[in-house]
């Protein structure tokens, strides 16, 4: 089988990008073994758990279900991108931490990707807005109570600075 | 393993169409279902469909035209399509989850023909008109007529969807769309209805639509008993005697499935649920 890759640049955690992608990859797998940026999760790649939620474009989508090539263009934020230096927690995944929200912690980068989403729409989502904009992301730790906590606690503590390179 | 051979982005409407024509491509919009297809799949040629300007909406009179490629998410939160086309606003805001609302097009939903897309049954509520291109031109399809079966509908070689016309809803109709599923997100409906109604001055009912996904063998308006109900007087026994003879028609169009036994009285509780709720609707003056 011949494929031919495809050209693509982007932004990846602000940082401009250029590279040739297989057309038989996902986001998923070029994140992963393309970049080694393995932060993303690789659940049930079906769209339905919610591990591999990115940001692209300002958007919360499964990497799972975009094709490498589409990225072409993009601007994409995982959590590697999240926490500014490689020392400081962003305030979303300090909340999490303190909320006790993690549990084995496989949901959690997706977990935070929806958070980050969401913030950027909505900086005080109402409780029902905060699940609608969680169930795509599922946490097999019962962990839901803690998360939920952590995104309000998250929404109410927060400077909106945090979430500026976000919308880049 | 995902099997792409080829993967084409166009930027130009006539280019996508050229090779189309080919007749060696596959057409890609948001890929939410696509993705899934390629998994396993027989390895395919991409055309990505993204840049083509299909993503728009458009307010003309008495209808409004939707571009194939507008994703769930952005129908969910448009206001235009909110007033004049309740129902779809609401359909697409229970697609999935909003990770896959963000990247899944109206367009995809119903060029993958699932017996249970859910936003084919609100469309139909308005008498959607698909517009198709090719290479050789353009021509327009009833949505009642595009989707022939599960998974098959009469898109042509080499043609693509552009766009979908729907016919705004008339002032003051109370509508009603119910989805049913084992869980709230991330869920394939199980039977979804789509209902709206419009009552005359003298309480009777004036016009009713209903139309249902994952009951018939493609998503389908019931117009037997649209026509029964006009000019009845609302009633739970009249909403519950219609229900009664969709389950009827549900069984002689589908057959006995393993699934009847569930399906039958549910459908009658939910039909009469969901005409109860369009009603409601209207005396509320809930109806923009």
């Amino acid at each position: 089988m011949v494929t031919t890759d495809v050209a693509v640049k982007f932004t990846l955690n602000g940082i401009p990008m250029e590279r040739d992608v297989p057309p038989n990859w996902t986001l998923l797998r070029f994140l992963r073994d393309g970049l080694g940026f393995t932060g993303t999760k690789c659940g049930c790649e079906i769209g339905e758990c919610g591990a591999c939620t990115v940001i692209f474009n300002g958007e919360a989508v499964n990497a799972c279900l975009v094709l490498a090539p589409q990225i072409d263009g993009a601007s994409i934020w995982t959590i590697e991108g999240v926490a500014s230096s490689g020392r400081k927690l962003h305030p979303i995944q300090q909340a999490f931490v303190e909320c006790d929200a993690v549990h084995c912690g496989f949901c959690s980068p997706g977990m935070v990707m929806s958070t980050v989403a969401l913030l950027l729409h909505n900086r005080i989502p109402s409780n029902a807005v905060l699940k609608e904009s969680l169930a795509g992301n599922l946490c097999r730790c019962t962990g839901y109570l803690q998360i939920i906590e952590a995104v309000r606690k998250a929404a109410e503590s927060m400077d909106d600075m945090h979430l500026e390179k976000f919308r880049r | 393993m995902i099997s792409v051979l080829e993967y084409l982005r166009p930027e130009k409407l006539d280019d996508a169409l050229h090779i189309m024509g080919g007749g060696e491509h596959t057409p890609a919009a948001g890929g939410t279902d696509l993705v899934l297809q390629l998994r396993d799949g027989r390895p395919r040629k991409i055309l990505d469909l993204e840049r083509l300007g299909l993503d728009f909406i458009r307010n003309a009179g008495d209808i409004i035209e939707i571009g194939s490629l507008v994703t769930h998410a952005a129908i969910a939160s448009n206001p235009l399509i909110a007033k004049s086309l309740p129902v779809l606003s609401r359909a697409s805001s229970l697609v999935g989850s909003l990770q896959i609302r963000n990247r899944g097009t109206v367009g995809g939903n119903i060029v993958n023909a699932s017996p249970c897309a859910d936003t084919v049954p609100a469309l139909l509520l308005y008498d959607a008109e698909l517009v198709l291109k090719s290479s050789g031109g353009t021509r327009t399809v009833p949505l009642s007529q595009f989707v022939l079966g599960p998974y098959r509908t009469s898109l042509g070689p080499g043609e693509i969807l552009h766009s979908i016309i729907c016919r705004k809803a008339e002032v003051s109709t109370g509508w009603s769309y119910i989805k049913l599923g084992r869980r709230q997100a991330v869920n394939i409906s199980r039977m979804t209805l789509a209902t709206s109604i419009f009552m005359n001055g003298d309480g009777k009912i004036g016009s009713v639509r209903i139309s249902a996904g994952s009951v018939f063998p493609t998503p389908s308006r019931i117009p037997r008993i649209e026509r029964m109900l006009v000019g009845r007087t609302p009633s739970q026994e009249l909403y519950r005697q219609a229900a009664n003879i969709a389950a009827d028609m549900m069984i002689k169009e589908s057959g006995h499935r393993w699934s009847t036994p569930y399906k039958k009285p549910v459908l009658i509780n939910l039909l009469t649920r969901a005409l109860t709720e369009a009603q409601s609707k209207l005396i509320a003056g809930m109806v923009s």
